[in-house]
């Protein structure tokens, strides 16, 4: 590190020298960065493919002797015990987010909309009261929302985690929609109602898809918020068949709690299809904040 | 505060009155269609649950949850939350939690963003692998965390004992003095890259003229950011710090799965401690006592937040 510093003005002029002082501190910094995000997800990776014998040493092999996927190959075999629940785990995710999704979007657009447009007596007052629901924790509504879902006969079933996530989604899908409507110009809508569609043609043919990347950014956030939520699946659920990942993991491994190899390969597991859809997708996220949320 | 100005703004824009009013929603009638999905499911899934909390908070109900069984006790839940010693520990945790974690990742975020501002090579996968963390479910994340500070082979402790910093690993978690620390070390790792991306985004509304005026001018760099870039982030920057306070407010996962608020209290939070009144103890009266408390601070800041998010209305009306 000091080298650099000490390296860095030679030969050039005192202008560049300064602006260089700024450039590597913040090449310096970014390292810094890097090691502080990878180095705990690497270490679950290599702790992932370590024998549980392995893992429990001390000092810890940086580098297993003996590599293997046992725990991986345990995890996805649907013969064995633990394989069948991981695997219904997965499914019960999968399936509850992506309807959590589906819905939010359905729900979301149409209220973007017309939070943008129509200009509705009491608008700014139900703009604001969607916005204020992200101040408020899942736990606050836990109880209440327990006996709701009793009284609705919900308990147990994936529909009460459908209905509760699609609250979470929804504001922020709200406002970062809201803010790529008010961008997009009325005189397009007006051009195309003047050639005759109707409010509801205008608004599927011309808005719907400018705001494209919006809905994207929208669905990827309620996805992710739904596949990571614990709180409510934990109070929520008590059938061992019909848990979602998070709380099947921690429901697993409450009982098992020196497998740190299977652990760690269960998180990964957990984590791989949200970051892929979110490292495939994440341009458009960035271009709704900015375009959307951000924009002045 | 919100309905007030709500119904003086449908004033200011019907003028003539009740009457005028009532034909106004009538006008706009399809209007609402619009919306009613999106408020139908609010207020089933928050109206009625505030409704509910803040009735459950002034009786004491039964530890089955038995509603029909419950007797009316007036304030007596909230006294015995402030004559508790525990609120005040808890509160305090709550208060280091919050501050210290939005706080350090909305610094560490802004700063981030600043140094992948400018184009080198290899600086779409960094962006990417600063984000991954705030993308994996905080379950996971916890785990991990766990794992790396684990008091007999965890990753930390043994390179501390390496260098010869320490004589054998340090218990992080299980220590009343480090634990509360250690976990807002995991909550940074999760939440600077939101911080990140916002910054990110509004750094890239800072009209580039801007800035290359103010270097012909003869502008250091520091001075280009302080004079140019920060006056037109501040909006996004006091949105960003007010989400991830109320987010830090509300965190639940990492302290519960790390350590469930151990040990003798050191890492309870709010929520964590709300949780274990309400499904570990089963005493319903508090935790909803407490519910409504924490309500009533989060409505405080909710004013703030609102009023940054109408100033960026206000803005956008203008411009």
């Amino acid at each position: 590190m000091s080298t650099i510093v000490e390296t860095a003005p030679r030969g050039q002029t005192r202008r560049r020298m300064r602006v260089d002082g700024w450039r590597w501190a913040g090449r310096i910094f970014l390292v810094f960065m890097l090691l502080y995000t990878a180095l705990p997800m690497i270490w679950m990776l290599i702790t992932s493919i370590k024998s549980g014998f392995a893992a429990m040493q001390f000092p810890p092999q940086w580098w297993p002797d003996q590599p293997t996927l046992a725990s991986y190959q345990k995890l996805l075999d649907p013969q064995n015990s633990v394989g069948q629940d991981f695997l219904r785990f997965f499914w019960n995710s999968l399936f509850v987010s992506t309807v959590t999704t589906i819905l939010s979007v359905i729900v979301a657009v149409p209220a973007a909309y017309a939070f943008s447009r129509f200009s509705f007596p009491g608008r700014n007052f139900l703009f604001f009261s969607v916005l204020l629901r992200n101040m408020f924790p899942a736990v606050i509504f836990l109880v209440p929302l327990f006996i709701l879902m009793r009284v609705l006969g919900l308990v147990n079933t994936h529909g009460s985690l459908i209905l509760t996530y699609l609250t979470f989604g929804l504001p922020l899908a709200i406002w970062l929609l809201k803010g790529f409507y008010d961008n997009i110009p009325v005189q397009l809508e007006q051009a195309a109602r003047i050639d005759g569609a109707t409010r509801f043609q205008a608004f599927i043919l011309i808005v719907m898809p400018l705001s494209t990347p919006g809905i994207i950014a929208t669905a990827i956030y309620s996805f992710i918020g739904a596949w990571n939520e614990y709180i409510y699946a934990y109070t929520f659920l008590s059938k061992n068949d019909q848990l979602t990942l998070p709380v099947g993991i921690q429901r697993f491994f409450s009982e098992n709690t020196t497998d740190f190899p299977g652990l760690m390969a269960a998180s990964f597991m957990m984590s791989v299809p949200v970051v892929v859809l979110f490292l495939v997708l994440q341009r458009y996220f960035v271009r709704a904040l900015t375009e959307g949320a951000v924009k002045h | 505060m919100t309905i007030v100005t709500g119904k003086a703004e449908a004033r200011r824009i019907l003028q003539p009155g009740k009457s005028g009013l009532l034909r106004k929603i009538w006008e706009h009638r399809a209007d609402y269609a619009y919306v009613l999905p999106a408020i139908a499911v609010m207020l089933i899934v928050i109206a009625y649950p505030i409704y509910y909390t803040i009735e459950l908070s002034f009786f004491k109900t039964p530890p089955g949850l038995q509603l029909r069984d419950k007797t009316f006790i007036g304030f007596d839940n909230y006294t015995t939350i402030l004559a508790s010693r525990v609120f005040w520990k808890v509160t305090w945790n709550t208060l280091i939690w919050t501050v210290g974690s939005t706080f350090i990742s909305f610094v560490l975020g802004f700063a981030a963003a600043l140094a992948l501002h400018r184009d080198f090579i290899g600086r779409g996968v960094l962006r990417a692998v600063l984000i991954v963390p705030w993308v994996i479910s905080a379950v996971a994340a916890s785990y991990i965390w766990r794992w790396i500070y684990h008091s007999d082979f965890g990753i930390i402790g043994a390179v501390l004992v390496g260098l010869g910093l320490a004589d054998r690993p340090p218990n992080f978690i299980d220590s009343v003095s480090t634990v509360l620390p250690s976990l807002i070390v995991v909550n940074i790792w999760r939440e600077f890259p939101f911080a990140m991306i916002m910054m990110m985004a509004g750094l890239q509304t800072v009209p580039e003229q801007l800035l290359s005026a103010a270097k012909v001018d003869g502008a250091s760099a520091w001075q280009r950011f302080w004079h140019v870039t920060f006056p037109h982030l501040r909006n996004v920057s006091t949105v960003t710090i007010l989400l991830l306070a109320v987010a830090n407010f509300n965190s639940f996962i990492i302290p519960w799965i790390m350590t469930g608020g151990g040990p003798s209290n050191a890492s309870h939070i709010w929520i964590t401690h709300i949780y274990e009144l309400a499904f570990g103890r089963q005493l319903w009266g508090v935790a909803s006592a407490y519910s409504v408390l924490l309500f009533l601070i989060l409505m405080t800041l909710g004013y703030f937040y609102v009023r940054a998010l109408s100033g960026n209305e206000r803005k956008e009306g203008s411009a």
